[in-house]
């Protein structure tokens, strides 16, 4: 599979009568996309902010972050088998509002995630403090579910996502990057000497908040499976997933796949990149047992040398995570594992709820339980009193002035286990 | 498969009580895993891993696992992974933080989420 | 400009009062520097100096902790210094322990900077090294120089309120603790470029080490248990009475062999524990609950086991060097195998 991306500078976003692009500021009509939301019945309400990089605004409770996208050729559209119809994706060209991002927040449970600073201490830990962000607040319909609840935010989001890439569909891209992946063969054949990759990507899949979604499939469901590259960058692969803030991927994570992205980097230099091997993270151990054996026998089957494995969220599924890399390299197959640690406030708890001597090979986002001090933010998008209810906050961890003292856990993307942050912890 | 749901979440208990063979106790998430512990010993396999979601054990009260019905010789996967979640759990259960009602309420759903695809699955 | 003031805790040894008979010696708090305080004097000398200095036998620290403790932190107190040092204690367990002890307790209750120094295998290390800061040192007082040198340097970066470093940069022991600090690169990059270095077979360093599992894989099973010699070996401390070879009450150095072929119970006349660690009144008052020779015996007679070895080995557990252990268990191993026995009870407390 081939795909262009064609990014589109973004670098402010407006309010205005008529939804457009001009120059690299993106302009939103807001009563049009109130109406586009509030097509789904199961949403009362939505307010419609707006925050930009170096504004003194918080952003609270964040379920998902999304990043505008529109598919200019090639089959399908964006978000497959969700939004666009079910054809297979990541040919052709692809257009990206690259500095926008609509980020949608709501009352799903009351304990809700994640904070979003877009200026202060707490910005250089969430990738989203340095993007020009489309706000939703979703209110829900009186007596429905949780369930639909959160399946009304997803498409909110998703949809609203879909409609600012349709902005950029007929504007030429200041620059384009092409990704090409030869099917199994005849890479191998094009790229002999040189040592074969594969990305093995675990999906949260668990239930309620923690889920994620392939090509509209719950991924609770799938068997390990193969996926291009290149339709992950289409967005084969949503969120559903909104808990733990810090490690959880948001869709702008998948859609941004910064291991597909760094692999591609030094594919047919020093590795041939022959795919990604897509997994979950189920409950269940006989699934976890299955699940792990049947990625290692598809790394074995593949004839790789070597696989990057990335992991998401807390608690079991760093068993996955060690299961998968145990038997991997029982295949013979080098392997490094991207994880991030609750090594406690202090730092001196186990990191890992599983570990293994085998997993010689670790990259490590951070920790989670680390104590950060955010000052107070002169506008809040979203409800503050939830913030005593993150993840991390804990009870009057909100002194006069408005400061907020909180685990870095509470920030969205802070420790993200797809690697996608400089952020790392040493040993002291 | 005969499965035993060992629980402390008031919901999953009015769901599943008839039907299942049920230890529903109201007692504290450590409790629970510790209870568990105690089934592992005597020769019951854990079914689910007990850290199930990314909501943490000193947020959420509410945690519902399952192990076999039958006992048979001590599973060692099965003890090391309950003392691995116990291990983990102690990291956060020093700071326990305390919820209203409507909270609980949604913690509850969570925590059946978690276990009922599994449920359905081995029905 | 005043200089800072620095309060310097060392061992009856160095204080130059006496060796091993001297360990019971009580804290005594005496003017200046003494002994190597000296050393610490010359490095530091235009910006601290030490007013005081403390001195505790290792035996009365260890086997006294919350007494000594709370005697030593009064005269601290008193003193009110601007950092507190103990030792440096090299390879010496009992020393170790007690200057982590003595510094984290400084630091926690006095809210006094302390650090202290030692060999990386001495047990003070695994004990407090998440407590306090241990400059590592060589092995024996050989070192001193250079850990005094490194120790005074580290001391006043503390008192400068400097930003304290990585382990390796500054020359303290790995305390256990995670750190997050941000990097150029980011975690997929890192990742890539690890595992490019681990497929051409190149040295890289992991972001986070497993925990160590020491693993032993047992030996096969005993087939016929009425045939086999049995031997105990225990780490429950168990000695003869009046401990006649001096097993120390911590971080032993040494290990006894004794023989019980005479012995169908162990009683108060004849054995004691010498373990510092647990409250030894049970297992003084009857041997037999940390080493079970009446039941052994028993089951000698109704011919459960084959046999109970003649001599059974002992030393005490707590604070013992894991190097120490090892090297004891080497040997022990040799002489129960040229013994022809089976198999071995081990216990501890």
């Amino acid at each position: 599979m081939k795909l262009e991306l064609g990014k589109i500078e973004i670098t402010d976003i407006q309010f205005s009568n008529e939804s457009r692009i001009k120059g690299s500021t993106l302009y939103v009509n807001k009563k049009e996309i109130e109406n586009l939301i509030l097509e789904d019945e199961h949403i009362k309400e939505v307010k419609i902010d707006i925050a930009k990089p170096g504004e003194s605004t918080r952003i609270t409770p964040v379920k998902d972050v999304v990043e505008p996208r529109v598919k200019v050729s090639g089959d399908g559209g964006i978000f497959p088998g969700v939004i666009s119809k079910d054809e297979t994706v990541g040919t052709g060209r692809t257009h990206v509002l690259k500095g926008a991002a609509v980020v949608t927040t709501g009352k799903i449970v009351g304990f809700q995630e994640g904070i979003i600073d877009m200026s202060g201490s707490g910005a250089k830990y969430t990738p989203f403090s340095q993007t020009y962000n489309l706000v939703l607040s979703c209110d829900k319909a009186d007596d429905i579910k949780a369930h639909t609840y959160e399946r009304a935010v997803r498409m909110a989001g998703l949809k609203t996502a879909t409609y600012l890439g349709e902005l950029a569909r007929n504007i030429e891209p200041e620059n384009i990057e092409t990704y090409e992946t030869l099917p199994l063969m005849k890479s191998k054949e094009e790229f002999k000497g040189l040592p074969s990759v594969a990305y093995v990507q675990m999906l949260q899949s668990q239930g309620l908040l923690h889920d994620t979604y392939v090509y509209g499939v719950d991924a609770k469901q799938i068997i390990p499976t193969l996926i291009y590259p290149t339709e992950i960058m289409d967005g084969a692969i949503i969120s559903g997933n909104c808990v733990s803030a810090c490690d959880k991927n948001t869709t702008y994570h998948h859609q941004n796949n910064c291991v597909v992205h760094d692999l591609y980097k030094r594919h047919g230099k020093d590795i041939n990149f022959i795919g990604v091997i897509i997994t979950n993270e189920n409950v269940y151990l006989a699934d976890k047992e299955r699940a792990s054996n049947w990625t290692a026998k598809l790394a074995d089957f593949l004839g790789v040398d070597g696989v990057v494995v990335s992991q998401e969220g807390f608690g079991n599924p760093d068993t996955d995570l060690i299961m998968n890399c145990k038997k991997i390299e029982e295949k013979g197959i080098d392997t490094v594992i991207i994880t991030d640690e609750y090594a406690g406030r202090d730092g001196a708890s186990q990191s890992l709820a599983d570990a293994d001597e085998k997993a010689n090979a670790v990259i490590t986002g951070g920790n989670a339980n680390e104590l950060i001090t955010l000052p107070p933010m002169d506008k809040i998008i979203g409800h503050i009193d939830y913030v005593n209810k993150i993840a991390g906050g804990f009870e009057g961890n909100m002194t006069e002035d408005g400061s907020i003292t909180v685990e870095l856990q509470a920030i969205i993307g802070a420790t993200n286990e797809l690697g996608f942050n400089k952020l790392t912890a040493r040993e002291y | 498969m005969k499965v035993k749901i060992i629980t402390n979440n008031p919901l999953v208990y009015s769901l599943y009580s008839e039907d299942y063979d049920i230890d529903y106790q109201e007692i504290s998430y450590e409790g629970i895993l510790k209870k568990t512990r105690d089934y592992v010993h005597k020769g019951h396999e854990l079914l689910t891993h007990p850290l199930s979601g990314s909501v943490k054990p000193n947020e959420t009260p509410f945690k519902t696992l399952l192990i076999s019905s039958k006992s048979k010789d001590l599973n060692l996967e099965s003890l090391s992974i309950i003392e691995n979640s116990i291990e983990t759990a102690e990291k956060f259960l020093q700071r326990q933080k305390k919820y209203s009602d409507d909270i609980e309420k949604d913690f509850m759903e969570i925590d059946l989420s978690l276990i009922e695809n599994v449920i359905n699955k081995l029905l | 400009m005043s200089k800072y003031k620095i309060v310097h805790y060392i061992n009856q040894f160095y204080a130059g009062i006496g060796g091993e008979d001297m360990a019971n010696y009580e804290p005594e708090k005496r003017e200046g520097f003494v002994g190597p305080g000296q050393a610490f004097q010359g490095n530091l000398k235009d910006e601290a100096e030490i007013t005081a200095t403390i001195i505790c036998g290792d035996s009365y620290y260890n086997e006294n902790m919350e007494e000594a403790k709370n005697k030593i932190l009064s005269m601290v107190k008193e003193e009110n210094p601007d950092l507190f040092i103990a030792g440096p204690a090299f390879n010496a367990g009992r020393y170790g322990m007690a200057c982590g002890d003595i510094a984290s307790s400084v630091e926690k209750e006095l809210g006094i900077k302390s650090i202290t120094g030692m060999y990386i295998e001495n047990p003070g290390v695994d004990s407090y090294k998440k407590n306090i800061y241990i400059i590592e040192t060589k092995n024996s007082a050989a070192g001193m120089r250079k850990a005094v040198k490194s120790m005074s340097k580290f001391g006043l970066k503390l008192l400068n309120n400097e930003e304290i470093l990585s382990p390796s940069e500054e020359g303290y022991i790995k305390r256990g603790l995670r750190k997050n600090i941000f990097v150029e690169k980011r975690g997929s990059e890192r990742a890539v470029d690890m595992l490019i270095k681990k497929l051409k077979k190149e040295e890289f360093t992991t972001e986070f080490p497993m925990p160590k599992f020491d693993r032993v894989p047992p030996s096969p099973a005993i087939k016929d248990m009425s045939k086999a010699k049995i031997a105990i070996v225990t780490s429950g401390g168990i000695v003869p009475i009046n401990n006649p070879d001096h097993i120390e009450a911590s971080s032993a150095s040494k290990y006894g062999k004794y023989d019980i072929s005479r012995f169908k119970d162990l009683t108060c006349e004849d054995h004691e524990t010498a373990h510092g660690g647990y409250d030894p009144s049970y297992a003084n008052e009857d041997a037999d609950r940390v080493i079970p020779i009446d039941v052994l015996r028993d089951m000698e007679k109704s011919n459960r086991i084959g046999k109970l070895h003649n001599y059974f080995y002992t030393t005490t557990g707590n604070g013992t060097a894991v190097a120490n252990a090892k090297a004891f268990a080497a040997e022990i191993a040799q002489e129960l195998i040229s013994d022809g026995v089976d198999a071995v009870i081990l216990t501890s407390t």
